[in-house]
């Protein structure tokens, strides 16, 4: 009889060593969570989309696995722990890839800026090169201001790019270079009339 | 009793390998892979943006299906029974697939529907463009006509890479910038679209061919919105040319320095034959009506105590695609025909247009109502 009462006690005490002292990995959630935000923060759902999705996919893939073993009497997180510290770690590895990313865009937005300086400083140079005749005199007025224009979409290109949007900027510097090259065809065509009539 | 034993553990193992070979596991089955590749596309065309709610659904279903598979997969090979799981994610896929055609259509709508907004702006950038450049009112319209040209071009870019918030952000610019160029053209050239305003240039106008016929003279009678210089003999054209006018030609001149283009009647007063711009007729700027008007602006004003009226304002030659300070320019050629058939005295009437429906009217009456 004593031996059955210390062989229940003994078992009631594996039962609540299995059941109850599991507890849950609080702490590796949150700092999986962190690291993810650490992720979105520097920029992740810019540079690191694919990333950024592939990491909160395996976040709730941990957390469900931590739901699922919160439910069963003998709760065991070890596999949890390990999806969280998986999440931790490939978040910092994607972290350390956004700066590479964002240089990478950065010297696109700025190469893409340049050209569109370059193309609107050609434009500018030929229309101050072009005969101001009686013929051309119109043409040259409305280029000139349609290159005032551009002058203001440079201004927001810098202003984008010191916002760090450096896909936006990028766009914008690609269109004013169309724009300043369509200028300058312009400008030639107009020299061209002006030779023409010589 | 060892030899039977013995014998007996061999027949147990020899049939368990038996056993274990015969029924060999059978593989997942290949939807389970699909499904999860099908997911990563389906996120990756924007099914989280534009199915939200059906993609939501999908992502728990296709859990539910995983954590059944990973059930499965937790049976000892022999028990295991991948039917259900075949079922199960069959049914994901062909959902994936479902959401897959609802995301395209829904992205081809949105397309369609900015595509639809954008080509409307790109009509209103024609006109008001042409408009600019055929009045020469270019210093300000033209800047915001150039910007929103380039963020038509920005915006092209956003659709081709399936930002459309991006892309309907930037129309809205654009249609900002629009309004912008069309309020500036409109304050420059309201005149154009005042009924009354027409109604005494038709009035001018009538009278000069009036006078034409009645005295059976030359008269020439020049539309500035028209850029037409027509020469009337009897009340008949017996000849039309096409002229430019002053940077600001479209406006009625009222003082020195202006660059616009005088309205009224007046009449030539010297032939000269080699100008600046070569042959040119000389009028009679200012005219009474001018000086009063002058000087009315200058004493409620309208301008400064120095300034000047202004006057040499010719019909000459130089070509009619140039800008002027204000004179109508012909195509030399033409001019020298004008400057052979038109003797001195002759009356000029300079009118804005006689047209009420004008291509301005045309234009900006049909941009924001």
């Amino acid at each position: 009889m004593k031996n059955l009462m210390k062989l229940s006690v003994l078992g009631l005490l594996v039962v609540f060593l299995f059941s109850s002292c599991a507890k849950q990995p609080t702490q590796q959630i949150d700092e999986a969570r962190a690291a993810i935000d650490a992720v979105v923060q520097a920029g992740g759902n810019i540079y690191a989309k694919e990333e950024l999705k592939k990491l909160n996919d395996d976040l709730q893939a941990a957390l469900d696995e931590v739901n699922a073993q919160s439910k069963k009497l003998f709760k065991k997180y070890g596999q949890a722990k390990e999806m969280l510290a998986k999440v931790k770690a490939d978040a910092e590895s994607v972290q350390a890839l956004i700066p590479a990313r964002k240089e990478e865009a950065k010297n696109a937005a700025l190469a893409a800026m340049d050209e569109a300086k370059a193309a609107y400083e050609e434009a500018r140079a030929l229309l101050e090169k072009a005969p101001k005749g009686k013929g051309t005199k119109a043409d040259i007025e409305a280029m000139k201001a349609d290159l005032a224009g551009l002058e203001s979409a440079l201004n927001e290109v810098q202003a984008a790019i010191d916002a760090e949007d450096y896909f936006g900027a990028k766009d914008k510097a690609l269109s004013i270079k169309e724009k300043a090259a369509a200028i300058s065809e312009q400008v030639k065509a107009a020299i061209e009339k002006v030779k023409g009539r010589k | 009793m060892r030899k039977r034993i013995r014998a007996l553990i061999v027949a147990v193992q020899i049939s368990l390998i038996l056993a274990g070979a015969s029924c060999k596991t059978a593989p997942a089955p290949s939807e389970v892979q699909q499904a999860l590749k099908q997911e990563q596309d389906l996120w990756r065309a924007g099914a989280s943006v534009y199915a939200a709610e059906e993609y939501e659904r999908y992502r728990e279903d296709l859990k539910a299906a995983r954590r059944f598979y990973e059930r499965e997969e937790l049976k000892i090979g022999f028990f295991r029974d991948y039917r259900r799981v075949k079922e199960e994610f069959s049914k994901i896929l062909a959902e994936g697939e479902r959401i897959r055609s609802l995301v395209e259509s829904r992205k081809v709508s949105q397309q369609n529907e900015i595509r639809k907004f954008l080509e409307e702006l790109y009509s209103r950038f024609e006109l008001l463009n042409s408009l600019s450049l055929e009045l020469s009112q270019r210093s300000f319209a033209r800047n915001q006509l150039s910007q929103a040209d380039v963020i038509l071009r920005e915006t092209e870019r956003l659709l081709e890479k399936e930002e459309y918030d991006e892309a309907r952000a930037r129309v809205k610019t654009v249609e900002y910038l629009l309004n912008q160029a069309e309020d500036i053209l409109r304050q420059q050239l309201g005149r154009y679209m005042d009924e009354e305003e027409i109604a005494r240039w038709k009035k001018l106008a009538e009278r000069a061919i009036e006078k034409s016929r009645s005295g059976n003279q030359l008269v020439i009678l020049v539309s500035k919105l028209e850029r037409k210089l027509t020469v009337y003999k009897g009340g008949i054209p017996i000849r039309t040319y096409d002229v430019g006018l002053g940077f600001n030609g479209l406006n009625d001149k009222l003082h020195a320095g202006d660059n616009a283009t005088p309205e009224g009647e007046y009449k030539i007063i010297k032939k000269i034959a080699a100008s600046q711009f070569g042959r040119a007729l000389l009028i009679n700027y200012p005219n009474e009506e001018d000086i009063k008007r002058f000087n009315e602006a200058r004493k409620n004003g309208r301008l400064t105590p120095g300034s000047q009226i202004g006057g040499l304002i010719e019909i000459h030659g130089g070509g009619k695609d140039g800008l002027t300070r204000g004179c109508v320019a012909l195509d030399d050629g033409e001019m020298e025909e004008l400057f052979r058939m038109i003797p001195v005295g002759t009356p000029v009437t300079i009118v804005g247009t006689t047209d009420s429906n004008n291509k301005i009217v045309a234009i900006l009456k049909k941009e924001r109502k």
